[in-house]
């Protein structure tokens, strides 16, 4: 099967996996390790002063996975872009997972934010995914103004709701000239099979392995998942079954 | 399936991807389409552009189930555009050029007397047009570029612009600069025909001129579309080679430029080769019957949901009252393919002769009768000066 | 009183500043490796923040990489 492609990169999973709501970072290395994944995203934070923490960073292999720092916890495009800037000088990664999300409630994406932190950052080189709701024209704009993906939203982070945002998304899917990630609020395995059906090219998943009981063995269900509805999308699926309305011949005149 | 990608223009898609670089693997596929492929693609949610569904429409397979097609095809076009078709009129302002096309009564090389039609004339025949009801008016010429320059159309736009709600071109290919000029000016649509979409059927076709380029010419509509048209028309002239093969480019680029200007909307034309001086039909292989025409119409349409489908007045009364149900959103009317043919009693040089000439009063009856409204205006930009 | 505002919050260096930028680090018990630091809004890499020295009333960001989706 062909691999996914971004930004003139291959990468032989359609998993993108999120470090975030793990119970502990040995489980999460576990459960990165269980999904398939080859894009893991983290996220940076200002370091508690006062207590001692793990370093998530060691324990992912930057040699097997890409990482793909977010700016989540951005609400403007100036946060956004000073989280970027941030990242890339910590890791050199150009890489980037744009969230700009002002409201702390459902934590949507700004998508006049978001729009112009992708314009300040693409044109400083960075390779940006942005993560929007399903807004196919906002999906055009940000195409145009040169990101690497676009990530439109299934339902809301964390929600596990799966695709509320179904129709927008296959709009988006059939507009689209960059590669589609649907990312947040896959919550189960069939969700990214559904995605993946639509013609998705990828799904990025995070709280439902993280929060799963067993967070291994349910990273190894979406990666399942995920390579049942690319094949599945690949074969041609026989359609569903409609009934044609009868009416008077429309093409009779042919034969006349 | 399609990874996205990237591509410069058209061309460029084309150079890699031409169906005429593989016909006989494209022309087994055809013929290796089932009925039961045929009957699948139905059932199959109408209206969105797949290749394989397209390929599988305009099969021969496809043809025992024309009454199924065009079923699908009317229901999805009354759902996107309603009862309605539009009207719109051609007005010629030149026959000089320097293009020697084969099939074109304008090919510099027939000798017979040109006319070309000042600002002011053209501005007197737009009145007649004008008069007849129609606000959509498509300035039409042969590529005259002593006289039809860009300064020419784009003062004429702006004197059109008053009377007239939608100005399209159909002229000789331009740079996305002069095309922006011209959006300036007023015109928002751009028709341009590629002809045909196999580089050495062109070749054979067009001689000489800036014309015969054929890679620029596939280049021509990210020219205006790049410039801002909001209208972008695309059509072969059928009958210079297998339809089949030039419906699966149409689709091809019209998917592309979909894609690609986003804001704008496509539409396909279906000039089926005319007589014309010193054109005859039987110079010509490949003519296409009626019903490959219905086939290939419908087949479009189930693949473009909202892609304008534009039927001129090249086609007789009688096939084209029996389209309008099967997925047709413009048409022409009371067309004069000579310049000042509107006005002048002498006959100029036409580009190809017409075949229904009924008036557009009459045109607009028999879309009532069949339930339609015939649609003068479309839409008015409103801001432009 | 010498102070630095630290990730938002100011703190009073009674016995005086450290230095350098490397070595407020060190005082704070942050490991260089992962840090990311901000002095000013201006980011220092990491190959200068021994040399990087520190003035009263500075505003520094300390950021680390975090699990996030």
């Amino acid at each position: 099967m062909e691999p996914l492609k971004i930004a003139g990169r291959t990468f032989d999973s359609r998993l993108l996996v999120g470090t975030g709501k793990f119970a502990s970072n040995g489980l999460m290395a576990k459960a990165l390790e269980a999904s398939g994944s080859d894009i893991v995203t983290v996220a940076l934070r200002r370091v508690d002063i006062e207590n001692e923490n793990d370093d998530m960073l060691s324990m992912i292999n930057q040699n097997r996975y890409l990482l793909l720092p977010n700016t989540s916890g951005a609400r403007d495009a100036k946060e956004a872009v000073r989280l970027a800037r941030l990242a890339r000088a910590a890791t050199g990664i150009e890489w980037l997972k744009l969230e700009v999300t002002p409201d702390p409630y459902y934590l949507l994406p700004d998508p006049i934010e978001t729009l112009k932190a992708a314009d300040i950052l693409v044109k400083e080189g960075f390779v940006v995914l942005p993560y929007i709701n399903a807004d196919p024209v906002l999906a055009k704009h940000l195409e145009e103004v040169g990101t690497a993906t676009v990530m439109p939203l299934a339902s809301p982070i964390g929600s596990n709701r799966g695709l509320q945002t179904r129709a927008a998304i296959e709009i988006i899917i059939e507009q689209a000239n960059v590669p589609v990630v649907v990312d947040a609020g896959l919550g189960l395995p069939s969700h990214a099979a559904d995605a993946m059906e639509l013609g998705a090219d990828a799904v990025l998943v995070n709280t439902a392995i993280a929060t799963a009981d067993n967070p291994v063995a349910m990273a190894e269900a979406f990666q399942l998942a995920v390579l049942a509805g690319r094949t599945a999308y690949l074969s041609g699926p026989g359609a569903i079954g409609r009934k044609a309305s009868a009416s008077s011949p429309l093409t009779g005149f042919l034969r006349e | 399936m399609q990874t996205p990608v990237s591509y410069q223009n058209f061309s460029d898609l084309w150079t890699r991807h031409s169906v005429f670089g593989e016909r006989d693997t494209w022309q087994d596929r055809l013929d290796a389409v089932t009925c039961h492929d045929v009957e699948q693609a139905l059932q199959a949610t109408p209206g969105i552009y797949r290749p394989n569904r397209l390929l599988t429409l305009i099969a021969p397979a496809a043809q025992a189930y024309l009454e199924d097609m065009a079923n699908a095809a009317h229901r999805l076009t009354v759902q996107r555009f309603g009862k309605t078709i539009s009207l719109y009129a051609p007005l010629y302002v030149s026959n000089y050029c320097c293009n020697q096309c084969l099939y074109c009564g304008f090919n510099c090389n027939n000798e017979y007397e040109r006319c070309r039609l000042t600002v002011e004339e053209a501005v007197n025949e737009a009145r007649i047009i004008h008069k007849e009801g129609f606000t959509d008016l498509l300035l039409v010429s042969s590529e005259d570029r002593q006289f039809i320059t860009v300064g020419y159309l784009c003062e004429l736009a702006q004197q059109l612009r008053g009377m007239f709600s939608s100005l399209s071109l159909e002229i000789h290919q331009l740079e996305t600069s002069e095309y922006k000029q011209l959006f300036e000016a007023g015109v928002d649509g751009v028709t341009l025909y590629q002809e045909t979409y196999d580089p050495e059927v062109y070749a054979q076709y067009h001689l000489k001129g800036p014309k015969s380029d054929f890679n620029r010419r596939l280049r021509a509509c990210d020219s205006f579309g790049l410039a801002g048209m909001r209208k972008l028309g695309l059509g072969v002239l059928l009958g210079l080679t297998d339809w089949r093969l030039e419906a699966l480019a149409l689709g091809m680029h019209g998917h592309y430029l979909m894609k690609q200007f986003w804001r704008s909307k496509i539409s396909f034309s279906f000039p089926r080769l005319r007589p014309a001086n010193k054109v005859q039909a039987q110079q010509f292989d490949h003519l296409m019957s009626d019903q490959d025409l219905v086939q290939m119409l419908l087949a479009l349409r189930l693949c473009f949901a909202d892609a304008g489908l534009v039927i001129s007045t090249r086609e007789s009364a009688r096939l084209r009252d029996a389209m309008v149900p099967l997925g047709v959103t413009k048409m022409s009317a009371g067309s004069k393919t000579n310049p000042g043919g509107y006005g002048q009693k002498d006959k100029t040089l036409e580009q190809f002769a017409i075949d229904d000439t009924r008036c557009p009063a009459e045109v607009a009856h028999m879309l009532k009768t069949k339930g339609i409204e015939p649609v003068w205006k479309d839409w008015d930009t409103g801001f432009h000066a | 009183m010498k102070s630095l505002k630290i990730n938002g919050e100011s703190r009073d260096f009674p016995e005086g500043l450290p230095e350098t930028l490397s070595a407020l680090l060190d005082l704070l018990n942050i490991n260089h490796a992962t840090v990311v630091a901000e002095v000013d809004e201006k980011i220092i890499k990491r190959i200068q923040f021994s040399s990087t020295p520190l003035k009263s009333d500075q505003s520094i960001e300390l950021v680390r990489f975090v699990g996030g989706g």
